[in-house]
């Protein structure tokens, strides 16, 4: 192979390279400039990924839909509809297989289980990465909001738009978990 | 080397082998041949710098530094993956040496991992572990050909292994099956083949011949279930691994330096002396329940070995083959269909483990390798140990045949030794 031809097919890849990540920030920036804004309650656990580092798994409190319906199976890919609740929390307007005709936002979940007329579902935005001395900190410091009597203080702040989302921040007390951790 | 070398040529002289004259052309020789040729210690550091570099990159990046903003983090993301664009690139314009194309090769992979882990951190992406993988794969694997580079081929060898048990065994949530590591394989394959026509007896071909075959037995568990029918599989792999490594192209190798020989040999002798126990037989499932994708795996492995093998015999002839070779068949003889029929199958693969141990012994003393032989000697012992579990043999019998296998070992290596002794006089005589 000539070097002339080599360096082609090094170029081509190294735009590649360059596009791809390029692309998976404008999608997320997108989402975050057009998309609406949702506040899912959660709690925070601290697990590690060996590549990308600490981040906290959130377990939100719509992980399920009560419906009586044999039709879901574990793994099955659904649409789950979302609107807002009276303190402006998001809440579960509806779960599908297929798109459906309505003006509410959704995101893409996983069922987990189908048990005691409910489908169970995993949320797509669970993993919120943090530096590293502070993850198993906000764990702890969410333990200790929680032992306080005050509900509805931790919840992650999500952007929606047709079907994507991007999980900007999770707040306690009203402020962003890392500065909540560095008090 | 050269001092140890020069001194063994001073003995060769002070000894009268070869005169002076001789002993300065072949230290002349020596000394020049290898000008200009990379030198291969500096090509080992140079990629384990690079990698060293690369994965600490990643390390530092994974901390998630939270006091820099959104596009201080972005940029940071992207330099090292740039820095490797611009060493790829000057190695590739200035034609630098293969040590160069390695080092920077590495660095890229690694910085191209570190790139996209860190956009993930940035926006949470919720991608699982395996769909990162795959991405990083996807995108190193063009600078396999595009740089030539071995050590890029060798990461993303390991990469696609690391890919497909993710997908395949550790991740409980998922129930895909990762073909793409089939892709992937295919994608080195050329690579490979390139090497072993043009460097057979190169370090780096023997690193392949034992990263290669270890990766797809390591893979293979993400195809298959957890049932005996995995055995099945994985049995006619391993036929399949000392199959290829029959292969003529490979004969010039030293058997230390064949790994598709000496994995799918262990492989083989370790599966089979499984199923000489009578309770595996007890746990086959009482009729077949195939999944579709298991018999798909386990006839794809099948028909290739089968197809191998009858190569083999159209070039070498039917002589050529030994016992190792056909193990899998007359396993899935014994398996398919006898398997109902008493003890029958627990003493048939008794006996195919057996007549493996004695025939390893054969090889062994006709080329008079003592690794092979002992070898044999090993799977006969750990055979009858084996059967000291689950049968009602009597203590002294149990005694007797210890002592006859151990008997064995010295016996065979004693009169091996002897006779290996005896030909090295008679070669000694012929030439005084």
């Amino acid at each position: 192979m000539k070097t002339i031809h080599v360096c082609i097919g090094f170029v081509l890849l190294a735009l590649v390279q360059l596009f791809v990540p390029s692309l998976m920030i404008w999608e997320q920036e997108d989402i975050l400039i057009s998309g609406n804004v949702y506040k899912f309650k959660t709690r925070p656990i601290d697990p590690t990924d060996p590549f990308r580092g600490k981040y906290i798994t959130l377990q939100y409190e719509i992980d399920y839909f009560p419906i009586a319906d044999t039709a879901y199976r574990y793994g099955d890919q659904i649409k789950v509809y979302i609107e807002k609740d009276s303190a402006g929390f998001a809440t579960v307007s509806a779960i599908s297989k297929e798109p459906l005709q309505t003006n509410n936002d959704y995101v893409e979940a996983k069922v987990t289980g189908n048990y005691k007329n409910a489908i169970h579902f995993k949320l797509p935005f669970d993993r919120f990465y943090m530096e590293e001395t502070k993850a198993y900190d906000a764990e702890k410091a969410y333990v200790e909001t929680n032992r306080d009597t005050i509900k509805n203080n931790v919840y992650a702040l999500v952007y929606i738009k047709e079907g994507k989302s991007v999980l900007k921040d999770v707040i306690i007390d009203g402020i962003p978990i890392q500065e909540y951790v560095e008090k | 080397m050269i001092s140890k070398f020069n001194k063994e040529l001073k003995t060769l002289v002070k000894d009268k082998v070869i005169s002076p004259e001789l002993a300065n052309k072949i230290e002349q020789y020596y000394a020049t041949k290898d000008v200009g040729k990379p030198n291969t210690l500096f090509m080992v550091f140079g990629v384990f710098g690079a990698l060293l570099v690369g994965a600490g990159i990643i390390l530092i990046l994974a901390h998630n530094w939270d006091d820099f903003s959104r596009t201080i983090k972005t940029i940071l993301s992207f330099a090292p993956m740039v820095l490797g664009h611009l060493l790829v690139g000057f190695s590739i314009l200035k034609e630098k040496s293969n040590i160069w194309k390695e080092a920077s090769g590495t660095f890229l992979f690694f910085s191209v991992g570190a790139c996209v882990a860190m956009v993930s951190q940035v926006y949470n992406i919720p991608g699982e572990l395996a769909s990162y993988l795959l991405t990083w794969t996807v995108l190193c694997l063009p600078l396999v050909y595009v740089l030539r580079s071995h050590a890029v081929a060798l990461l993303i060898i390991l990469l696609s292994a690391y890919y497909a048990v993710q997908v395949g065994v550790w991740d409980y949530r998922n129930n895909q099956t990762p073909w793409l590591y089939v892709v992937f394989l295919l994608a080195i394959v050329p690579h490979y083949w390139n090497l072993l026509k043009n460097k057979i007896l190169s370090n780096t071909v023997m690193i392949f011949n034992w990263i290669l075959p270890a990766s797809i037995a390591v893979a293979l568990s993400a195809f298959v279930g957890d049932d005996t029918l995995g055995f099945v599989t994985y049995i006619t792999l391993f036929g399949l691994l000392y199959t290829l490594g029959r292969l003529s192209i490979f004969k010039k190798l030293r058997t230390l330096k064949n790994g598709w020989l000496i994995i799918g040999s262990l492989g083989t002798v370790v599966s089979l002396m499984i199923f000489t126990f009578r309770w595996i037989w007890e746990e086959l499932p009482s009729e077949f329940h195939y999944d579709f994708q298991e018999l798909f795996v386990e006839l794809v492995l099948f028909i290739s070995a089968i197809a191998v093998l009858g190569y083999t015999i159209f070039k070498n002839g039917i002589k050529a083959i030994n016992l190792f070779q056909i193990a899998f068949i007359i396993f899935w003889i014994v398996y398919f269909l006898l398997p109902d029929i008493g003890v029958l199958p627990i003493v048939l693969m008794n006996l195919l483990v057996f007549a493996l141990g004695i025939s390893a012994i054969k090889v062994g003393v006709d080329t008079f390798n003592f690794g092979i032989l002992n070898y044999g000697l090993l799977m006969i012992s750990i055979l009858i140990i084996c059967r000291f579990f689950d049968t009602g043999m009597s203590f002294v019998i149990r005694g007797i045949l210890f002592v006859v296998v151990g008997a064995g070992f010295f016996l065979t290596n004693y009169v091996m030794l002897k006779k290996q002794l005896k030909i090295k006089k008679q070669v000694k005589d012929t030439q005084l």
